[in-house]
């Protein structure tokens, strides 16, 4: 299933570059959010029911399998957060290939 | 890339999360944005015909540069890299208490001699290879080892595990490798290695080659104490020594075994017939020197993989890679003085050198998988 726009008007006088770079800032700001609020939430709820410190999460060193999800992870953030790169080769790519 | 490292403190659970997600910054950068790029490239070398001209790649540089999505992939490709410096450093900045500690050693069996008068050579201090801040050269003083843990620690992120891991230490064994395969009489008792960085090479001689007395000489003095200190960690004993590669201070004749890992290539196309000259000069008759490096140029392949290059060279600080993979090491070795001369590649060593898979021959198997040897007898 694509994740690309058709028909997305140009902006006048906004370099292409530029507006890729937005859309990465916007992308990462978002994913910060949402990791911060979910790591605020856990933190309030595991702290109020005595369940960690803020040591025992310093001195957290995850396990094989936490090692395969957290770099699955970290891809799945990297893909989103670089789609827009990602887009404008394949669309350099297309418009080369029309040559 | 979770093994534990012997010198550098484990990183908190945080830079442990920041390095992963460099080394997987780079890896998407690499695997997922490239290869849009290198089929737009080889489509665009078709269609403008830049194999025509009497500058393929220039030529084909230029047109790229012409499309949005190169220039941000490149941009990508570079913060990628200053990234990697930055976390590393940070880490290692809240960090600097215990990597003094654990610098120092009680009862070293080994050495660092560092020269506080020493001056870098220019081709060095112009420009910070791998945009690693402060180069080889610099030094926070007080003893500071930060610099060494700086290049160790972020060049084994680089290598992204292709190498060794934390030790970093493939290119010393298939050096090794390299003088088991081609000079099995050899048994060498003294040992230098010219552009030794942080010893991640070095201490392979030491293992091979028990019995030896082993040196390693580089310009940086923070890095060569790191080199000393991780040694000591490691278990070997090598000697260290702030000088210039190109002239050392010692006598004619004093090694058995001179060696160089993939440093040719970030030296000045002076300092390449010098550091061969040297080398030849530090060895006794029937001595031998081994010079490993990146494959050269003419092996590299396609048109793209020479443009890749050559925009790691310009973005990534490595300005004399292609004179250094375009020489003639066959000629410069014979004008150097050397017999028996011998160029080619040498499977890498995944391990000891001694349990290597030893085959030396004329093709290059891959990055990573040979190394290209210039090698010969004084």
């Amino acid at each position: 299933m694509t994740r690309s726009t058709k028909r997305l008007m140009p902006i006048p006088g906004l370099d292409k570059a530029d507006e890729q770079t937005m859309a990465m800032i916007v992308a990462l700001t978002s994913e910060v959010t949402v990791l911060r609020a979910r790591l605020d939430a856990f933190e309030r709820i595991a702290e109020a029911a005595g369940l960690v410190s803020r040591a025992d999460i310093d001195a957290f060193t995850p396990g094989p399998e936490a090692d395969v999800e957290r770099a699955a992870q970290r891809r799945r953030t990297l893909s989103r957060v670089f789609r827009a790169l990602r887009e404008a080769g394949e669309a350099d790519l297309a418009a080369q290939q029309a040559v | 890339m979770n093994a534990p490292h012997p010198m550098i403190p484990e990183p908190s659970h945080d830079e442990m999360a920041e390095q992963l997600f460099v080394r997987d910054l780079k890896l998407f950068v690499m695997g997922d944005l490239e290869p849009v790029q290198r089929e737009m490239a080889m489509q665009v070398a078709d269609a403008v015909d830049v194999r025509a001209t009497n500058d393929p790649v220039g030529n084909l540089r230029s047109e790229m540069m012409e499309r949005p999505s190169f220039r941000q992939w490149l941009g990508l490709r570079r913060e990628s890299q200053r990234l990697l410096w930055d976390v590393v450093g940070d880490s290692l900045d809240r960090r600097a208490g215990e990597l003094a500690q654990r610098a120092a050693i009680a009862e070293p069996k080994g050495s660092v001699r560092t020269n506080p008068d020493f001056r870098a050579p220019g081709y060095l201090v112009d420009g910070d290879v791998h945009l690693m801040p402060g180069g080889y050269e610099a030094d926070p003083g007080e003893g500071s080892v930060a610099q060494g843990a700086l290049m160790d620690r972020g060049g084994a992120i680089y290598m992204l595990g292709r190498n060794g891991g934390y030790l970093n230490d493939f290119r010393g064994q298939t050096a090794m490798a390299h003088v088991l395969t081609c000079y099995p009489d050899l048994d060498p008792k003294r040992i230098v290695e010219l552009g030794c960085g942080v010893g991640s090479s070095t201490a392979p001689a030491a293992a091979c080659f028990p019995d030896a007395e082993v040196h390693g000489v580089d310009v940086g003095a923070s890095m060569l104490r790191y080199a000393h200190a991780r040694s000591e960690r490691l278990g070997v004993a090598v000697h260290y020594s702030q000088q210039n590669a190109e002239s050392t201070d010692f006598p004619d004749g004093s090694f058995d075994l001179v060696y160089t890992c993939a440093v040719l290539h970030e030296t000045s196309q002076s300092a390449v017939i010098n550091i061969l000259k040297e080398s030849r000069r530090l060895l006794r008759p029937g001595g031998v020197a081994v010079h490993l490096e990146v494959p050269l140029l003419m092996t590299i392949g396609s048109l793209w993989d020479e443009l890749s290059a050559e925009l790691e060279a310009d973005y990534n600080n490595e300005p004399y890679w292609r004179g250094a993979l375009t020489a003639d090491y066959e000629a410069l070795m014979r004008t150097a003085g050397f017999a028996e001369v011998r160029t080619g590649y040498q499977r890498a060593s995944m391990g000891a050198a001694r349990d290597a898979n030893l085959h030396f021959g004329p093709d290059s198997e891959g990055v990573f998988r040979s190394w290209f040897v210039a090698s010969g007898r004084a």
